[in-house]
């Protein structure tokens, strides 16, 4: 009991996280922390187990063993639909629901009754990821690529939560929107929010991430993003 | 000529008319074209004299029933394989609707419950069921597939599993329904439907042939869209893991 206080981190905690699809372990003994406030980017090649990795951290994926800790609470033992509004996850690919902007963003919120979809809410949450409020009433099925992407980060933070996960959210995106969302993660991060992004591209980890965490064959390398880049000029 | 060698002679004559026009066309169908022929030829000679036993031993109109049961869900069951317990799907998508369907009508007297009647009431009905249950379940399976982007973007919002394929299973049945509401709409004006022909052609009077056909066409709404909502719940239970997961396809 007073191992996991003292051990406790503000934010997720992996343990020994061990993964397999069918016969192939896909990762194996991974363990870092993603802490509230601090962005961590998760970097390798095509099939190193990113974006498997980032869907263990909110359970659309099970592990086979280890295990991921929220808050020093154990995530097996949360509510699934809660962990998810709490640890938000971004695809790689931004799909948008049917209707307009404003009931992409409102989707779910106020089902619970612990929610509610005011017009401020909505227009903050595209503030932070860098889209006017005028957006609000545009249909969602007619933005372009950057817009959707944009659209999807601002969904995912009107649930408010302690940490985002995103796979990839540069992927589609040119280098000046690229540059864009990358400040926004720092500016999120900033303001208390933990940042877990997937991404294979090593110049945007470096420059939004505070600490990088490797995938090769399998396991993990946790380590600064100047260690990253001397290793990448190597 | 008799009027049965006059039908055998003639239908002989069209097909082969079919086939020889199909091979100076050069379309490669002459021999699928005689095949499926002769198949049809053989299977209602079969069915033909099956029913003919059936309505001399009326207890063998279960035996019949169940078979049609049991070809139709391993019919729907095949689309939809890539489900766990497909069949198990298809058997209570069919079966329940349709069968309950034709007790009720035989308990209020709307047909003699008889094998002559049981037996092609029970045939439109579980052929309705069918028609729905794979049309439901093909659907789904595709959009569990194509549609998982969209799913994990529901549960990531925190929606439970369940409520993130509400969605598609409203998609799936709205698109099952489409060919029977067309179908019935039109009755009479496009097509006469077989159940009207078949009974003009028996000797019964055209308002006796539409009264039969109305309530067919009537009770298959209801027995489609039971079976359409069966598979959408059942395919939705099969796809649902715990924790709040999605099958992935």
């Amino acid at each position: 009991m007073s191992t996991s206080v003292a051990h406790r981190i503000d934010g997720l905690a992996v343990r020994g996280l061990a993964v397999g699809h069918g016969e192939r372990t896909v990762l194996r003994d991974v363990g870092f922390a993603a802490r509230k406030g601090s962005v961590t980017a998760l970097v390798g090649p095509s099939g190193a187990g990113k974006s498997t990795l980032l869907r263990c951290l909110n359970r659309l994926l099970l592990p086979h063993g280890g295990s991921v800790l929220l808050d020093g609470e154990d995530t097996a033992a949360l509510e699934p639909c809660a962990l998810r509004r709490r640890v938000g996850l971004v695809g790689q690919t931004p799909v948008m629901l049917p209707g307009s902007v404003r009931e992409n963003l409102a989707y779910g919120l106020g089902a619970d009754g612990t929610d509610s979809a005011d017009d401020g809410r909505l227009s903050d949450a595209l503030a932070a990821a860098g889209l006017a409020a005028d957006f609000l009433d545009r249909p969602a099925g007619e933005l372009s690529g950057g817009e959707r992407a944009r659209v999807a980060l601002a969904r995912a933070l009107t649930r408010e939560p302690e940490l985002l996960l995103l796979d990839e959210p540069t992927a589609a995106l040119d280098a000046a929107a690229a540059r864009h969302i990358g400040a926004t993660l720092t500016t999120l991060a900033r303001d208390g929010l933990g940042v877990v992004v997937a991404t294979h591209d090593l110049a945007f980890a470096a420059e939004v991430a505070d600490q990088v965490v490797a995938l090769r064959d399998g396991s993990a390398v946790v380590g600064a993003p100047a260690e990253l880049l001397a290793e990448r000029a190597r | 000529m008799s009027q049965p060698a006059a039908q055998l002679l003639a239908s002989a004559a069209f097909v082969l008319a079919a086939a020889a026009l199909a091979y100076r066309q050069r379309l490669g169908l002459s021999r699928s074209l005689l095949t499926a022929a002769l198949r049809a030829a053989v299977q209602l000679a079969v069915v033909g004299a099956l029913i003919a036993l059936v309505f001399r031993v009326p207890v063998l109109a279960i035996a019949f029933v169940a078979v049609m049961v049991t070809t139709a869900s391993l019919t729907a069951g095949s689309r939809m394989r890539a489900l766990p317990g497909a069949r198990r799907i298809a058997v209570s998508a069919i079966a329940l609707p349709a069968l309950s369907a034709v007790g009720l009508l035989l308990l209020v007297g709307a047909f003699a419950a008889t094998p002559r009647a049981t037996i092609p009431t029970a045939g439109i009905l579980i052929g309705g069921a069918m028609l729905a249950t794979t049309l439901t379940g093909r659907r789904l399976v595709e959009d569990l597939t194509a549609g998982a982007d969209e799913i994990e973007a529901r549960l990531s919002l925190g929606d439970r599993a369940r409520d993130a394929l509400v969605p598609l299973t409203r998609r799936a049945i709205a698109g099952a329904m489409v060919p029977l509401v067309d179908q019935t709409r039109s009755a009479g004006l496009v097509t006469l439907p077989g159940t009207f022909v078949g009974l003009v052609l028996g000797g019964a009077s055209p308002e006796t042939a539409a009264r039969v056909q109305l309530t067919v066409l009537l009770t298959l709404l209801l027995v489609q869209l039971l079976s359409a909502l069966l598979t959408a719940e059942l395919v939705t239970r099969a796809a649902t893991l715990p924790g709040e997961r999605v099958l992935a396809l």
